[in-house]
């Protein structure tokens, strides 16, 4: 079988890439294919000309100045792997290592999840928790957009045409002395594998020495039309233990930051209990060391 | 319209080279242009397993994979797993320990399990989730996780 596409270009270095896709409005970039090749082989996605960004080295992970900088086709397997990742940003080392299974861990690519722009897209939450921002090039230049604004809706993001993600950068904010990082991740579906997230979770906070969270910040992932922060849960929890009390209202807070709909894989009330109980798990795991 | 393009694979080490269609999957390439048929097709869609392939070193599903991507690259398929010593560890584990059944499944399965022994990982939990992606709708893996077990341990024995 072949794929519905007239003409695969292979430049090899990034400034080629962004003149191959501004010259032909068409093009569209493909990374490690394993959203695109599925959307082309259903027709679902009409691109006959595709751009090949595999050989521009962007795949670099690296700790530069006071950010972790991971290349836009860094590999879901390179950064679960990554030991910067592991020490900086665990929650996204976890949501990396559970995307799909290893061999599309293997193939998709860090750019190619946040430009598909699901809702359910699993490294968004632990990037939104980071205040990570992506850099996107164009011919004439570069810019720097917070992950947060960069998704518009299901499917959308507000890149340009021919804008390509480069990489994303996560600060390195350090925390009070005596504290300690808190950064997790967590997905539900119907199996542990290879299965799009229902509904996914991420907590990241200071715990301080007195074992209140500072700092907390909390985004869910496939519970509205993009991935989207929970300010609502978030200010329940600042300056409190995330257990007791207050794990039990921000699980009720958390409610009114999200806005799940029914589909295929679960009615909305599932997708609001579900979120509620991952949140209680997390702020468990997390008071209990 | 559908220029062709040229892939230079080092596939199972021997170097090849392949004129396709800019729409071909690496699967087809490995099938139809090369004649290695070893490799299966189930789902089309990543999901299963079946044409798991080692892309540089890595486990990937071919039938998501570009042809046209992997110039330059080094391809392994099941036909060229085991070198000339005959089969792989992996694989004479797996019919020792009664994982083969329809066998469907057992060419991706085989590519995945060698990368896990490749990577090093040796803890059983670590193996059956490395392993998630290969579904097997006849063993039931118990059989199929206790080949790998032993290949690992058994080194190349
Ligand atoms: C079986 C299976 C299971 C999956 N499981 C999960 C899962 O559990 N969690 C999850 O989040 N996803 C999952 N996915 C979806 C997919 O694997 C990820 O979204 C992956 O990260 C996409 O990356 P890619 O490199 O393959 O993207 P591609 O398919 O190459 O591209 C996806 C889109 O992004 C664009 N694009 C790619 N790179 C860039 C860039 N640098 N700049 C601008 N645009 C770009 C492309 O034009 C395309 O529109 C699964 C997919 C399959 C097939
Ligand atoms: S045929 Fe490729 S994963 Fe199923
Ligand atoms: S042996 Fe039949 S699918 Fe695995």
């Amino acid at each position: 079988m072949n794929l519905p596409v007239e003409a695969v270009l292979r430049p090899r270095d990034l400034g080629e890439a962004l003149s191959m896709l501004a010259e032909d409005p068409s093009a569209v970039p493909v990374a490690g294919g394993t959203d695109l090749v599925v959307q082309l082989r259903a027709r679902r996605r009409h691109a006959p000309v595709l751009v090949d960004i595999g050989a521009l080295g962007l795949d670099r992970i690296a700790v530069e100045g006071n950010a972790l900088v991971i290349g836009a086709a860094a590999t879901m397997d390179s950064i679960a792997r990554s030991a910067a990742v592991r020490e900086h940003a665990p929650a996204l080392a976890t949501a990396a290592g559970q995307v799909g299974a290893w061999p599309i861990q293997c193939r998709a690519t860090l750019g190619g999840n946040l430009a598909n722009a699901s809702p359910a897209a699993d490294t968004a939450p632990p990037l939104l928790t980071a205040g990570a921002t992506v850099t996107a090039a164009f011919p004439s230049g570069q810019r720097r957009i917070p992950v947060l604004d960069l998704f518009e809706g299901p499917g959308t993001t507000r890149l340009a045409p021919g804008e390509l993600i480069t990489s994303v950068s996560i600060p390195l904010d350090p925390v009070p002395a005596g504290a300690r990082r808190v950064d997790r991740f967590v997905k539900l579906g119907p199996r542990r594998e290879q299965i799009i997230s229902v509904v996914s979770l991420a907590v990241r906070a200071a715990l301080l020495a007195d074992g209140t969270l500072a700092d907390v910040r909390i985004a869910v992932g496939a519970a509205a039309p993009t991935p989207v922060r929970a300010p609502a849960a978030e200010s329940v929890l600042e300056g409190r233990p995330p257990g007791g009390a207050a794990r039990r209202e921000a699980a009720r807070a958390l409610q009114e930051d999200i806005a799940p709909i029914d589909d295929i894989r679960a009615p909305a009330r599932y997708r609001r209990l579900a979120a509620a109980v991952l949140l209680d798990r997390l702020l468990g795991e997390i008071s209990h060391g | 319209m559908d220029e062709r393009i040229v892939v230079r694979l080092v596939l199972n080490g021997e170097e090849r080279s392949f004129r396709v269609a800019p729409g071909r999957r690496l699967l087809d390439l490995l099938r139809e242009d090369a004649g290695l048929t070893g490799t299966k097709e189930g789902c089309g869609a990543g999901e299963c397993g079946a044409c798991t392939v080692l892309l540089d070193g890595r486990p990937v599903p071919s039938c998501l994979v570009l042809a046209a991507s992997c110039d330059g690259a080094a391809v392994v398929t099941v036909e060229g797993l085991g070198g000339p010593a005959g089969s792989h560890p992996f694989q004479r584990a797996l019919v020792a320990s009664g994982g083969v059944q329809c066998g469907f499944c057992t060419p991706g399965l085989v590519m995945t399990g060698a990368a896990v022994l490749e990577a090093g990982v040796t803890a059983p939990a670590d193996q059956a989730r490395l392993l998630s992606g290969n579904l097997c709708r006849c063993t039931g893996y118990v059989k199929v996780f206790e080949a790998l077990r032993r290949a690992g341990e058994d080194g190349d024995g």
